[in-house]
């Protein structure tokens, strides 16, 4: 959720505040160092409590990766021995596919979906507030909770309601235990999980699309343009960036999803639905096996960097 | 948009709707009917009878009551900590002049694409060896530390278009650094840091994972549901009542400040030019 107030702020306006200035080209006598007995008053307890709870934990989690770690055995070195183990493992293999797949479609399907419904309810945003409003608390409930909804849904003994609409439609031969079925466990994740998403892309999309520059519109009504297409020519290619945005926002919380994962099937059945994110989990915290847990994390923190490349370069230039 | 829009948007849109509003109703039904009567489904209407029977008895079965206290008390410690700690830190990188200003900001506001599993291997290790396992810091330090990532980002944001002026000239009347933060810059920002607040209350409630791994005793409420929503449990009437206890301060929290959390993403996308 953090996410979203965090990845948005794109920063064209650099050469704005470029323009305007920070402050310093007033005082050019300042030194380097003038400010910094308050400056690290300022910042030491921010600086000690990151330190702490990401600096530390990031080297050594890479550090504990060329370690063999078992329970409370005494740790060897093990140099590439993990990674290695990691690539022969059919669990993290399957792991890896179960990833890309879930990472794949809850993105396509929540930003899809949230799209979509944007676009539709720009065509008259008043009268459609109420279902916007609906769609979004979906994405205010407990990520646990969301796993807990959906595991009433696919109840496989009569009581859940996928079932019983399945039946009504006539489609009754369909319906079966969902979630104990390894294949269809993953899709019912990945549904439950976009289900979730799908207001965070909506809300993105739909205030792109309330900030079209309103003399645009109003050129193309005077020019006789009927909704739909002003919504094809118009609207839709100006919501662009805010696709971008939810794209990115979706990417990185599908690939650190945990909670809907661990309550809807606790990685099962058969190790199914672990995505690395759960595999991890699952190594260091059952099998206390810490090292391969953490060769693991490395594998899914370089996916995390892969889709945040653009991003970083973003931030990284933009900071002043 | 302009002009006169049909008559089937609205209604298309209130249809969809349905998928999103069907599950969350499901629950909340399923928490009122006796457990007998769902067990053919929640939305059989051929015995209806009303109960509050699981509202009551939920709180001797689960520990829920306890869990709504340390979850108030985990989730209120790591906003406020977070809402105190982050404008200093804004306002250093923003307004003062220090060596390695750049490059920390940098390292700190690029943090915030890491996932917690990142880093929960090495703090296991880390708290086990400092006797910190079930200590109600083991979860805070984590929730305060990894939120600057996002927190100074967004607040330093905010700090850029603050009027430079300002502070220019309380330092020119005498101000230091440090008090021309606190009597000119923090009452200024106060919409900032009300939002990181709000971001960070519901992202410390919702945690699963780090109280699950560093907590034994002292549970948050959504560690206990996930121990109680296993699949093969039966009690779906109380469990939805603890479903609807877990969630229902960040949900409200997050509805009735949607505006902010919309206007603040608004703001953010770029949109704002």
């Amino acid at each position: 959720m953090s996410q979203v107030a965090l990845v948005t702020r794109g920063s064209d306006d650099g050469e704005f505040s470029r323009a305007k200035g920070n402050g310093r080209e007033l005082t050019p006598l300042r030194r380097w160092f003038a400010d910094a007995p308050a400056a690290s008053l300022l910042l030491l307890p921010v600086l000690v409590l990151f330190a702490f709870a990401v600096v530390y934990p990031l080297v050594q989690t890479i550090i504990l990766s060329f370690w063999d770690i078992r329970g409370l055995a005494k740790p060897k070195f093990y140099g590439l021995g993990n990674f290695i183990t990691l690539a022969q493992d059919a669990n993290f293999r399957q792991a890896v596919v179960t990833t890309i797949l879930w990472t794949a479609c809850t993105t396509a399907l929540s930003v899809g979906a949230g799209w979509a419904i944007a676009l539709l309810c720009s065509l008259s945003p008043r009268r459609t507030l109420i279902p916007r409003v609906m769609i979004f608390a979906a994405f205010g409930v407990s990520e646990a909770v969301t796993g807990y909804v959906w595991l009433q849904m696919y109840r496989g003994d009569g009581a859940g309601l996928v079932n019983a609409v399945l039946s009504l439609l006539g489609l009754g031969g369909l319906a079966h235990a969902w979630l104990g079925d390894s294949n269809t466990a993953v899709w019912c994740l990945i549904i439950a999980y976009s289900w979730a998403q799908t207001g965070l892309p909506l809300l993105v999309i739909f205030a792109a699309t309330q900030a079209v520059p309103r003399n645009i519109l109003e050129a193309a009504y005077v020019d006789g343009a009927m909704p739909m297409s002003m919504m094809r020519h118009i609207v839709a290619p100006l919501s662009m960036p805010g696709v971008r945005v939810a794209v990115f926002i979706n990417l990185l919380g599908s690939l650190r999803a945990f909670d809907t994962i661990y309550v809807l099937t606790g990685g099962g059945p058969a190790r199914a639905t672990e995505t690395i994110g759960f595999f991890m989990f699952r190594e260091s915290f059952t099998q206390f096996k810490l090292g391969y847990g953490a060769a693991a994390t490395l594998v899914l923190l370089a996916a995390v960097l892969i889709v945040s490349i653009p991003a970083i370069i973003q931030r990284t230039r933009n900071t002043r | 948009m302009i002009g006169k829009s049909p008559r089937w948007v609205p209604i298309t849109a209130w249809v969809l709707s349905i998928i999103w509003v069907v599950p969350l109703v499901g629950i909340v039904v399923t928490s009122i009917r006796p457990e007998g009567d769902t067990l053919l489904g929640w939305w059989r209407l051929d015995h209806v009878e009303l109960t509050l029977n699981a509202w009551f008895e939920v709180w001797g079965k689960y520990k829920l009551g306890e869990a709504f206290i340390v979850t108030l008390e985990m989730a209120g410690i790591g906003t406020l900590g977070t809402m105190v700690l982050t404008p200093a830190a804004a306002y250093a990188f923003q307004f003062l002049r220090f060596p390695f200003r750049r490059t920390l900001l940098i390292i700190i506001i690029n943090a915030f694409v890491l996932p917690a599993q990142v880093i929960v291997i090495p703090l296991f290790t880390l708290w086990r060896q400092m006797g910190l396992i079930d200590n109600i810091l083991s979860v805070l330090i984590p929730y305060v530390g990894l939120s600057f990532a996002w927190s100074v980002f967004l607040v330093k944001n905010f700090l850029e278009d603050f009027p430079h002026e300002l502070v220019e000239a309380s330092r020119i009347d005498g101000c230091g650094p440090i008090a021309s933060f606190f009597y000119v810059v923090l009452p200024n920002s106060l919409s900032p840091i009300f939002a990181v607040g709000i971001l960070q209350f519901l992202f410390c409630w919702n945690s699963l994972l780090i109280p699950l791994l560093f907590m034994r005793t002292q549970l948050p409420l959504p560690v206990v549901f996930a121990q109680i929503s296993g699949m093969y449990d039966a009690n779906w009437d109380m469990r939805a009542v603890a479903a609807i206890v877990t969630t229902i301060v960040p949900l409200i929290v997050f509805l009735v400040f949607q505006r902010q959390f919309a206007g603040g993403s608004l703001a953010s996308s770029g949109s704002k030019e």
